[in-house]
């Protein structure tokens, strides 16, 4: 008994040393003005440049976190108040409407991206520079298997797939199926943010999947699409000159109209100097440099 | 103290239980044994279900022998000071991060895998056992250790005074008496493996799907937990998918609980 009083009461002498360090002032305390910025991957890179000059401009006066999740996340986390700003690389769906109704959800477009069908490095060297959308709905269906179908080597195709709620893969199957939530029986694996599918596809090498143009580089590569006779390139300018046919706008999130300074930040991102950071970051600015 | 544990448990399941309410409502027995998964239609949970046991089952499958072996060569072959050093090096082992064995898993192992059977990608049901047999090799190796050298040692002299050989005096005497404690050990890294998160989502490939023929493990699959841990943040506030996502925590829950408590029943009645 005596030794269970004497336990006690040093769990309480801890618990009364704890609260007292960390609710001292200078200690836990941040005279900081915050922002919470939540969603999409595409979005993230963007904005996390920006907050850093923005935070730089501010003296430090703000502290401003980036995280990641998704769009679905994104505009979930404005919505419920978990996050000032949402970051959503599509737009709000009707269901996500009907289920915020009550927040008074507003986007603001900071910016241009497409997705682009990515191959692995060796199936684009092989020949595989173009395929139309029926082509890639097929491999998506699993009813196409192997790239010697489309021009390519006799392997494989490693069809990786997206989780549902990301934004690049309603963008993707939008103009794929027709139809944002389309399911892809044909998927072999199926990946969450940009990062995570890029190195998939890089390791593979038979392996095909859907990117940011921003994600793009020399092992995972971004192919033509055929339309009618026409290959479009997925290239900055075919997207700034709206031809490339898989495009969408990179979207802030917000709950009613932004104030203080989560205003200010939106602001800063449209502003000439943000929207330089978004072409920086391999997107095509939609308000003047 | 034992109370306290014992009621958390018990708010812990409560917990689950209401929340699971609302899809077991809308799927009833669809939901143990439906194969599809779709958020917002349907929910099927038996794909996460079936990732789980097979990678569980396939890593224990993979690592008893080692980890067997490995425990009766310490506790009976391994000169005593030898045998604490193995000790200690296996308690380490067992307390490494998750993660750490995930980012080795991604790094190296899935281009092993995929290498070495010739397959056209290493995110599979099998790299993901391979991972979890390593991660679990430790704990099971160390707890059936614990278990072979406490038996007393009158039972190797008595077996030995029969003229039996060692290996004899091993296989026939003291296994036999640590069984129980083996069987322990086996239980309680079961339970660890089943509720692995992190290193088994990013090597199991994410496909909530049983593959076909049900036995190829070299398809991609998914697990509870990774499943659960993919979907969370997406589902929080909605009704129907997080409901869906209790109960499949509510159904690991159980699963690692009926592994825990067979465990601590054969440890108990070794001791």
């Amino acid at each position: 008994m005596k030794q269970v009083f004497f336990r006690i009461l040093i769990s309480v002498v801890f618990f009364i040393l704890f609260s007292a360090v960390s609710l001292s002032p200078g200690f836990a305390e941040d005279r900081r003005e915050k922002i919470q910025v939540v969603g999409s991957t595409t979005v993230l890179p963007l904005v996390t440049r920006a907050a850093e000059v923005f935070a730089e401009e501010k003296k430090d006066a703000v502290a401003i976190t980036v995280n990641s999740g998704g769009s679905g996340v994104g505009i979930h986390s404005s919505a419920t108040g978990r996050a000032d700003i949402g970051m959503a690389s599509r737009e709000i769906s009707n269901k996500e409407r009907e289920r915020f109704k009550n927040s008074d959800l507003k986007t603001i477009v900071v910016g241009r991206d497409a997705v682009a069908c990515v191959v692995s490095s060796e199936v684009y060297a092989a020949g595989v520079k173009a395929l139309s959308r029926k082509q890639i709905r097929d491999i998506y269906l699993g009813k196409i298997k192997n790239w010697k179908d489309v021009g390519g080597p006799d392997r494989e195709i490693v069809v990786i797939d997206k989780e549902r709620h990301r934004g690049t893969r309603h963008v993707f199957m939008q103009y794929v199926f027709g139809d944002e939530n389309a399911r892809a029986p044909g998927a072999r694996l199926v990946t969450g943010s940009n990062n995570e599918e890029q190195s998939k596809i890089a390791q593979s090498d038979a392996a095909i999947g859907m990117l940011s143009l921003a994600w793009i580089n020399e092992d995972v590569v971004g192919i033509a699409i055929l339309e009618g006779d026409e290959a479009i390139e997925p290239t900055l300018e075919n997207v700034r000159a709206n031809r490339f046919p898989i495009s969408r706008n990179l979207n802030f999130v917000v709950a009613g109209e932004p104030e203080g300074i989560v205003r200010e930040f939106v602001d800063f991102i449209i502003s000439p100097k943000g929207q330089k950071m978004v072409k920086a970051s391999g997107y095509v600015p939609v308000h003047p440099l | 103290m034992a109370f306290i544990s014992l009621a958390t448990v018990v708010m812990l399941f409560a917990f689950l239980v209401q929340q699971s309410l609302s899809v077991i409502a809308a799927e009833k027995w669809n939901f143990l044994f439906g194969l599809d998964w779709w958020a917002g239609e349907t929910y099927g949970a038996l794909p996460m279900i079936y990732g789980s046991l097979m990678v569980t089952g396939l890593a224990l499958i993979l690592v008893l022998p080692l980890a067997l072996g490995g425990a009766v060569f310490t506790s009976e072959y391994l000169p005593a000071r030898y045998r604490l050093w193995i000790k200690g090096l296996m308690e380490l082992f067992a307390g490494v991060p998750g993660i750490i064995y995930g980012l080795l898993g991604v790094a190296l192992l899935g281009g092993w895998v995929k290498n070495t059977f010739g397959l056209i990608d290493g995110n599979t049901l099998l790299t993901a056992a391979l991972l979890l047999g390593i991660m679990v090799l430790p704990t099971i190796m160390t707890l059936a250790e614990d278990a072979l050298h406490a038996v007393p040692g009158q039972y190797r002299d008595t077996a030995f005074s029969l003229g039996l050989m060692k290996w004899q005096v091993v296989l026939s005497a003291v296994i036999p008496k640590a069984l129980p404690g083996i069987a322990g050990a086996v239980f309680l890294g079961l339970g660890r493996a089943m509720g692995e998160t992190i290193a088994v989502m990013l090597v199991i490939g994410g496909l909530d799907k049983i593959p076909d023929p049900w036995f190829n493990v070299f398809a991609s699959g998914q697990s509870i937990p990774s499943k659960l841990g993919r979907e969370a943040a997406e589902a929080i506030g909605t009704d129907l998918q997080w409901s869906a996502l209790m109960a499949l925590g509510l159904t690991l829950f159980l699963m690692v609980m009926i592994l825990t408590f067979m465990g601590n029943f054969f440890l108990k009645r070794a001791q």
